[in-house]
C-alpha cells in the first residue's frame, strides 16, 4: 500500500478507546484507517467470495482484498486463487468487470495472457525477448494473493504469511454459516446472481456497529414503520404481506427489546437473537410455501434436525471485520472499506438449493426491500452513518460515548452477553480492535 | 402510428407524472396507477424477470402507497432536507397496443438536489398504459436506469 503519513503507535491506538469511550479519531484519521488496512484488512482472514460463483474453470468474481483490487477464480485444478488484478508487464489493470468466466485473462495492452491460477500463458512476439525470460518466472504472473482457504463454500482469503487457523478465527460464528448452508434441504447454498452495491460516505466500521445495535431502529426507521402499521394487511398482490411486514418489524419497542439478547465475542464478532420470533420470511399462518419447505427439509434432516436448524433465530451475525450474515432471511452483507470515510456496502441473497422457487422469490423480496438502493429502511441508516461521519470529521469533543449498559453484562462461556439496550457489542468490536492493531507484526 | 392528438394526450400525461414527482406531489403521483399497476426499476440491463433477479424497485400500487407515506413522513431521514427535482422526459414514442391500450417509451433525466449535493440520474422509461375517462392510468412503467447495476447512493425519489 501507499503509505507516506506515520502509522500510529501501538500506544496511540490504546490512548484512543476507553472502556465506554471512542476518541473520533478512530473513525476519522487517515493514518488510523492506513494500520486497520494492514493490521486487520491483511491480516485477519477477509471473506472475497462464495465458491458458488465459481462453479467451473474460468469464474472469477472481482473484489478487493485490503487495499488491492484482486480477482478470485477458479482454476482448472479446481482450486481458487486470488490474484491481483494488475498486469505484471506494464501493471495496468487486466478485468474491468465484477463477474464472469475467461479461461485466459489477457492484458489489453500487449496482450500478455494469464491463466486462472496467474501463471503467464503467452506473450506475443516470444522470440523478441531476451533468451532468460521465462514463463515460470513468478514476476512475470499475475501475482497471487496471499493464502486462501474455505470454510463450508465461504471463501476467506489473507494476506497474513502466518494467519491462525481460519476455524479458530471464525470461531462462534461457524454456527451460522452451518445453519446458512443446513437450511437448503439439498445441503448447498448457492449465491443468487443478482446483489446491490451501495457506496457511503462513512467510515465502515459505522456499518458494522449499526448492525449490532437494535437500539437505532424505532427511531431512524419510524418513517417506514408508520406507513406500515397503517396500511391493510395483505394488500399486495407482488407478495405475501413481506414488505410490510419487514418494514413494520422495525418498530420494536421497549418491551420487545427485553426477549433480545446481544452477543460479543473476543475476535470482535457479534450477533442478535431472539429478534423476530417468528420470521417474516415464513411467518404467515397457513402457508403452502412454508409448508413445502418444511416438508422438505424434514425429508433431508429429520424432525428433530429440522426444528433445531429452523429455530435457530439469530439477526445480524457479524463475522469480524467485514460480513454479516442473516441465515434466516438468506441474506449476507460484505462491508468493504474504501477510504477513512468511505465505504461500500455489497448486499447479497441466498438460493437454497431444494427449496421452493418461491423461497428464493421471498429471499429475493427481501433482498429489494431491505438492499436496493432505494430501500425504504437501508437508505435511513446510511443517512445517519453519514451524519455521524460528518461531526466525526470535526475536532469537537473528541470522545464519544459506548456506556449504555456498561459493567451489566455478563461472561457467557465464549463471550459477553447483554441485553438489547446495552452497547456492548461496540465495545467488544473496539477491544478486539485494539487488539488487532497493536499485535506484533506476525 | 398513433394520430397526433393522441400522441400529445400520451405525452402530455408522461409531464403531468414528471410534474407531481416534482412538485413532491405523491399522493396525487399515486392516483395516475391503476390499482394493480406496478413500478419497475430492474437492477440489471434487460433484466425481464423481477422474481429471480432482484431489482432495485418492483412495487405494486400496496407497497407503492407505503412508500408515498414513508415520503410524507416528517421523519423520513433520508428526505431531510427534502430533495427537489426537475425531471425531464423526451423523445416519446407512443404506440397503440391490444385491448384499446398504449404502450410508450422515453428517455428521461433527472436531477436531483439535496442539501449539499447534486445527482442526476437518467435512462429509460417504458409505460404500459390504459384509458380511463379523459386521461392513462398506469398499468406498468419500467424505469431502465443507465447505471442500474452500478454502485449507488440511496435514492429517495421515485423516477
Amino acid at each position: 500500500m501507499e503509505q507516506s503519513a506515520t502509522l500510529p503507535t501501538p500506544d496511540d491506538i490504546k490512548s484512543l478507546v476507553r472502556p465506554d469511550h471512542v476518541h473520533r479519531r478512530a473513525y476519522a484519521d487517515p493514518a488510523v484507517f492506513a494500520l486497520e488496512q494492514e493490521r486487520i484488512f491483511s491480516k485477519l482472514w477477509i471473506y472475497v467470495a462464495h465458491d458458488s460463483q465459481l462453479k467451473k474453470p474460468g469464474d472469477f468474481i472481482r473484489t478487493r482484498l485490503a487495499s488491492y483490487e484482486v480477482l478470485v477464480t477458479r482454476h482448472s485444478d479446481g482450486e481458487i486463487y486470488v490474484l491481483q488484478n494488475r498486469c505484471p508487464h506494464r501493471g495496468a489493470r487486466i478485468c474491468m468487470v465484477d463477474r464472469g468466466s475467461s479461461k485466459i485473462f489477457s492484458c489489453p495492452y500487449h496482450a500478455w495472457a494469464f491463466r486462472p491460477d496467474g501463471s503467464l500463458a503467452s506473450v506475443p512476439h516470444r522470440k523478441s525477448y531476451p533468451e532468460n525470460f521465462s514463463f515460470d518466472d513468478p514476476s512475470n504472473h499475475m501475482q497471487r494473493v496471499g493464502k486462501v482457504a474455505l470454510y463450508r463454500g465461504f471463501v476467506f482469503a489473507t494476506l497474513n504469511e502466518n494467519p491462525e487457523p481460519l476455524l479458530e478465527h471464525l470461531g462462534p460464528m461457524t454456527e451460522v454459516i452451518d445453519n446458512l448452508v443446513d437450511r437448503a434441504p439439498d445441503g448447498e447454498v448457492e449465491i443468487a446472481e443478482s446483489s446491490f452495491t451501495l457506496e457511503y460516505r462513512g467510515n465502515w466500521k459505522l456499518h458494522l456497529e449499526n448492525a449490532a445495535d437494535i437500539f437505532h431502529p424505532s427511531f431512524v426507521h419510524s418513517s417506514s414503520v408508520a406507513p406500515a402499521r397503517r396500511a391493510p394487511t395483505n394488500a399486495s398482490i407482488l407478495d405475501q404481506d413481506q414488505t410490510r411486514l419487514m418494514l413494520a418489524a422495525n418498530g420494536l419497542g421497549y418491551e420487545e427489546w427485553e426477549g433480545i439478547q446481544l452477543n460479543g465475542y473476543a475476535g470482535g464478532h457479534v450477533y442478535m437473537n431472539n429478534i423476530y420470533n417468528a420470521g417474516v420470511m415464513v411467518s404467515q399462518k397457513a402457508d403452502p410455501v412454508a409448508e413445502r419447505y418444511r416438508a422438505a427439509l424434514t425429508a433431508r434432516h429429520g424432525a428433530e434436525k429440522t426444528a433445531q436448524v429452523l429455530g435457530m433465530n439469530r439477526f445480524n451475525n457479524i463475522i469480524y471485520p467485514n460480513l454479516i450474515i442473516n441465515a434466516q432471511y438468506q441474506q449476507m452483507r460484505v462491508t468493504i472499506p474504501l477510504s477513512v470515510d468511505r465505504t461500500m456496502v455489497r448486499i447479497h441473497c441466498f438460493k437454497l438449493k431444494g427449496a421452493p422457487d418461491e423461497m428464493f422469490h421471498r429471499a429475493v423480496r427481501f433482498l429489494s426491500t431491505l438492499g436496493s438502493p432505494a430501500s425504504m429502511i437501508f437508505s435511513d441508516d446510511v443517512e445517519m452513518l453519514e451524519r455521524c461521519q460528518q461531526g466525526l470529521a470535526r475536532d469537537v469533543g473528541p470522545w464519544i460515548d459506548f456506556s449504555r449498559g456498561v459493567g451489566q453484562e455478563s461472561r457467557g462461556a465464549e463471550g459477553q452477553l447483554s441485553g438489547a439496550a446495552s452497547e456492548m457489542p461496540m465495545r467488544v468490536q473496539f477491544q478486539a480492535w485494539v487488539n488487532y492493531l497493536t499485535a506484533e507484526a506476525a | 402510428m398513433l394520430d397526433y392528438a393522441m400522441q400529445r394526450r400520451i405525452e402530455l400525461f408522461l409531464l403531468e407524472e414528471a410534474r407531481l414527482l416534482d412538485a413532491g406531489q405523491f399522493e396525487d403521483w399515486l392516483k395516475l396507477y391503476e390499482p394493480q399497476g406496478i413500478y419497475w426499476m430492474p437492477s440489471q440491463p434487460g433484466q425481464t424477470d423481477p422474481l429471480n433477479v432482484a431489482s432495485i424497485m418492483y412495487e405494486d400500487h400496496a407497497i407503492l402507497s407505503m412508500r408515498v407515506q414513508r415520503l410524507l413522513e416528517a421523519r423520513a431521514l433520508v428526505l431531510t432536507p427534502m430533495p427537489r427535482t426537475t425531471h425531464l422526459v423526451s423523445n416519446i414514442e407512443a404506440k397503440e397496443a391490444e385491448d384499446g391500450e398504449f404502450t410508450a417509451d422515453a428517455a428521461f433525466i433527472c436531477v436531483e438536489h439535496q442539501a449539499d449535493r447534486q445527482r442526476i440520474y437518467s435512462g429509460r422509461h417504458a409505460y404500459q398504459l390504459t384509458p380511463h375517462d379523459d386521461s392513462f392510468r398506469i398499468k406498468l412503467k419500467r424505469v431502465a436506469l443507465m447505471n442500474c447495476d452500478g454502485v449507488h447512493s440511496p435514492m429517495a425519489i421515485p423516477l
